[in-house]
């Protein structure tokens, strides 16, 4: 089996520029087949702008891109039939009927999936014979789903599927993944800030900040490398520069609170050479790893950096 | 595809019903106020600007909705190629219009065919075609504009201008609607693509896109130029704008009063005769031969040059020229019944090229009518309800008007001018003889003015010839006097050669900007058109220094290409060819090239300055 066949996508030196910003800086990425895949990162981290080359819609400045073997410029009709997209508006016309979007997509897609399309379409309230316009956004996102993933699709790629429902059609839209048979049988890249998803969902982790790869593992993996240190420092505490891997630090209540990326025990012994009077380390959740991951490098005025 | 197709009926399915009622009323409403069918070409201006504002609007919207970056990718991200997904929108889009537009004027079209006397011809039908091209046009247009990328959206907008502009009748009319449409959608098709920033898609894709912005780019030009024309009018030192024209020059013969012009035309004589006929000219009355076609009808042609009807008051019946069987049908104004169909002669013979009403002869009696055909005048005579012809040119001349002067009856052809005795006009029923024959000295599309004096044994005839001395399309300017006796000699009394008002880099504008371009546009305006006799002229031979000028500013175009291009993402041979066209079209090409290609955006390795190393 070629590299090829083994990853869904991969990118290299893969950049793109608007202006005098780059959206995506040398990008190196491969995602192997198989799995669900999470992509998170800060609005502006390049996600939406990646999707757009791997699916053909923008030419990268430098850098190549292939998706599912092939080069993201040369997708064949066919190829698309083997990548479902479902973005966040859920973008369907709404002036037709459920079941003649449903038929339209069956004649078109070759490897429709009826019994896919009814598993998931089942967790919803729609009619065949509603109008799109008359759908919620919440029935909406599951007949979209549905759609995708009756198409059989080798790699479903889902953009922030789950942006703008409420709690319970976000539960109702991850349990049509989750337990759907068709999703199963592909590769799922999932993009989404909601972090309890992603913990729920995924099975890799991929985190891009300012267009770069800066993470990618499973995600108990990247919890596994931060760690949530509380001190008893009398005074001030040490400079903020001069921690080890300092992610987040906060004084509450007269205790300090560091969370450090890639620490072990040695911190302890900083803590304690900084004056610590007591000291606790415990694990933290994704939601809180990733937020102090990301919000580390965030951009911040000159005069509060 | 044709699932694409249904969807995009239904979008617009209930818009494409109500328009069509609403086109429907309001064409059933002008139809029973006048007789559409025979309507000048000034409404069916009014009428196609309509349809292609229509379809404008049409493309605008729908291809407005999709190119939102989450639709456009929902559209086009499916196991179905660009080229199909366009060609389902385009069919529906044709198929909406043909409801909204050409049903309505076919269902018109039935109704007055079948419930009235009016006359319908096959080239009324053919207005639904017509009609349901331009609004596609209109549509690919919007389509385009909207789809394009926005430094260049707007380069169908040629296709447009060209229809409004072109000389095709009839059926040529048609096909080169057809070929606009079939460009328009070469171009919507070569931008339908899912990346929408990038160039045209494939190199004829590039062609389709490359022309019409390379002639939209002239055009611009031509149109900023007559903004710069508009500061020299409010300057105050524009030739047409002076208190007085400037003397010697065309402007001021074509301002003068008859007289005045009769006597500038003399002007410098030094013929023996001048001073008297400068005296003869001041006691004198002058004269003219009006001209009663601005364009020889065609048959089958799809819009009027004028109403082809006219009404015979003494028998209250009106009279509509068919093309279909090229005579003359009447129909009772006061019952609207059938009057039967009228031909030449007693033999009811049908006319050889289409007969246009141009008013009465001169001492008519109520009820009578002229009709111009070709190079023959017929007389209608209410009385014996007869139509018979009056006045034959030669074969192959263009009669364009005839009007009294004095007790002569003047005519005027593409050639010549001819006298016959007016006499003759009530006297007999026959083919009139003319007295004289006075060729036209240059071409007919050049003269200006045309005025003469009675003299006591002939004529004295100034041909003004300076129509288009202001552009690049004029005849060098001159006035003619000939003096004709009644014995049929001709005499040339003066040739003085009228100096031209506009310096030549105005003149030449439309030339100089790009040769090539200059004589595309002549050759499009004029495919698939029938001879026009009356717009031939024999244009002023182009100066060196303009030559030297489009040479120099194709040269700077060739520098500017070549300077460029290497920034550029090209292959070779694309390279060479741009260079090549800048070349050969100069400036509009630069500009197109200039728009159509963004340079390489440079990604280099010390633009990599994140300062955050990947921790992966």
């Amino acid at each position: 089996m070629s590299t090829h066949d083994d990853h869904v996508i991969e990118t290299h030196g893969l950049s793109r520029r608007y202006g005098r910003k780059l959206a995506l800086d040398h990008l190196d990425l491969r995602i192997p087949r198989g799995r669900i895949h999470a992509i998170v990162g800060a609005n502006g981290a390049g996600k939406s702008t990646l999707f757009r080359i791997l699916l053909g819609f923008l030419a990268p400045s430098a850098g190549r891109a292939r998706i599912l073997g092939r080069d993201s410029q040369q997708l064949t009709p066919e190829d698309r039939g083997r990548i479902g997209f479902v973005n966040e508006e859920h973008t369907l016309p709404g002036w037709m009927r459920v079941s003649a979007i449903a038929r339209m997509h069956h004649r078109e897609y070759a490897r429709w999936n009826q019994r896919a399309y009814e598993e998931v379409i089942g967790h919803y309230h729609v009619l065949p014979e509603q109008k799109v316009g008359q759908l919620s956004r919440g029935e909406r996102a599951g007949f979209n789903l549905a759609l995708a993933l009756a198409r059989s699709p080798e790699l479903l790629i889902l953009d922030e599927p789950t942006l703008g429902l409420d709690v319970v059609a976000k539960r109702a839209f991850l349990e049509s993944l989750l337990y759907s048979n068709a999703a199963d049988d592909c590769t799922v890249i999932y993009c989404s800030h909601q972090m309890e998803e992603i913990e729920r969902v995924a099975d890799n982790l991929i985190i891009l900040e300012r267009g770069r790869l800066m993470h990618m593992s499973a995600p108990e993996e990247f919890c596994s490398r931060v760690t949530h240190w509380v001190a008893d420092i009398p005074f001030k505490g040490p400079e903020p520069s001069t921690v080890p891997g300092l992610l987040e630090r906060q004084r509450l209540d007269g205790l300090h609170h560091y969370l450090v990326l890639d620490q072990d025990e040695g911190f302890a012994e900083f803590l304690r050479g900084v004056g610590a009077r007591s000291i606790q380390s415990m694990p933290v959740g994704l939601d809180r790893a990733v937020n102090a991951f990301l919000a580390k490098n965030h951009a911040a005025p000159a005069a509060a950096a | 595809m044709f699932e694409l197709f249904k969807a995009e009926l239904l979008r617009f399915r209930t818009w494409a019903l109500a328009l069509a009622g609403v086109h429907f009323i309001a064409l059933g409403f002008l139809t029973r106020v006048v007789d559409l069918a025979q309507q000048p070409l000034v409404v069916h201006w009014s009428f196609g600007s309509t349809y292609a504002a229509l379809g404008l609007l049409l493309g605008l919207y729908q291809m407005g909705t999709y190119r939102k970056p989450s639709a456009w990718l929902n559209m086009l991200h499916r196991p179905l190629s660009s080229p199909r997904i366009a060609t389902s929108l385009i069919l529906a889009a044709v198929a909406l219009l043909a409801v909204a537009v050409a049903l309505p004027i076919a269902l018109i079209a039935l109704w007055q065919g079948a419930m009235t006397p009016r006359v319908v011809d096959l080239r009324h039908w053919l207005l639904a075609l017509a009609a349901l091209q331009i609004a596609t046009a209109g549509y690919l247009v919007g389509a385009y504009g909207m789809l394009g990328e926005r430094r260049y959206c707007y380069a169908g907008l040629v296709f447009p201008l060209l229809l409004i502009t072109a000389a095709a009748t009839g059926l040529g009319a048609l096909a080169l609607q057809a070929l606009a449409v079939a460009w328009l959608i070469a171009m919507v098709l070569a931008t339908f693509k899912p990346d929408l920033d990038a160039p045209p898609r494939g190199a004829a894709g590039m062609i389709a896109v490359a022309l019409p912005l390379q002639m939209a780019m002239y055009l611009l030009m031509l149109l900023a130029y007559s903004g710069v024309e508009m500061l020299w009018i409010a300057q105050g030192s524009h030739p047409n704008n002076t208190p007085t024209p400037p003397r010697g020059g065309h402007n001021e013969a074509e301002k003068a009063d008859d007289r005045t012009r009769m006597r500038l035309a003399l002007a410098g004589s030094t013929h023996p005769d001048a001073p008297l006929l400068r005296e003869q000219i001041a006691l004198s009355e002058p004269v003219g031969i009006a001209s009663q076609l601005r364009r020889v009808p065609r048959r089958s042609e799809l819009a009027n040059v004028a109403p082809m009807e006219f009404d015979d008051d003494a028998r209250g019946v009106r009279w509509v020229f068919s093309h279909d069987d090229m005579r003359l049908h009447g129909y009772r104004l006061n019952d609207r019944t059938s009057a039967g169909t009228l031909g030449i002669g007693a033999d009811n013979v049908a006319f050889p090229v289409p007969a246009l009403p141009v008013g009465a002869m001169p001492g008519s009696a109520k009820g009578d009518a002229l009709l111009i055909a070709g190079n023959t005048a017929y007389h209608y005579d209410s009385e014996s309800g007869q139509v018979l012809p009056r006045i034959r040119l030669p074969e192959d001349e263009v009669l364009v008007g005839a009007s009294p002067l004095g007790e002569t009856l003047g005519a005027i052809s593409d050639r010549a001018l001819y006298f016959f005795d007016g006499r003759e006009t009530v006297e007999h029923q026959r083919v009139m003889t003319p007295r004289l024959r006075v060729p036209i000295p240059g071409s007919y599309h050049d003269i200006y003015d045309l005025d003469m004096i009675e003299l006591v044994d002939g004529y004295l005839i100034v041909f003004s010839n300076s129509y288009n001395a202001h552009s690049a399309e004029g005849a060098v300017p001159y006035q003619y006097v000939l003096r004709v006796r009644d014995g049929g000699e001709i005499e040339t009394i003066a040739k003085r050669r009228l100096a031209y008002d506009y310096p030549e880099l105005y003149r030449y504008r439309s030339f100089w900007t790009s040769p090539a371009l200059y004589a595309l546009r002549d050759r499009v305006q004029h495919l698939f058109a029938p001879p026009l006799p009356l717009e031939t002229s024999v244009a002023a031979p182009i100066p060196r220094s303009m030559w030297l000028l489009a040479g120099a500013l194709s040269l700077l175009s060739l520098i500017g290409a070549l300077w460029r291009t290497p920034r550029l993402v090209m292959p070779a041979p694309v390279r060479a060819a741009w260079v090549a066209i800048c070349g050969a079209i100069g400036l509009p090409a630069l500009a197109a090239l200039w728009l159509l290609y963004r340079p390489q955006e440079i990604v280099a390795s010390e633009q990599v300055s994140m300062q955050h190393a990947p921790v992966v």
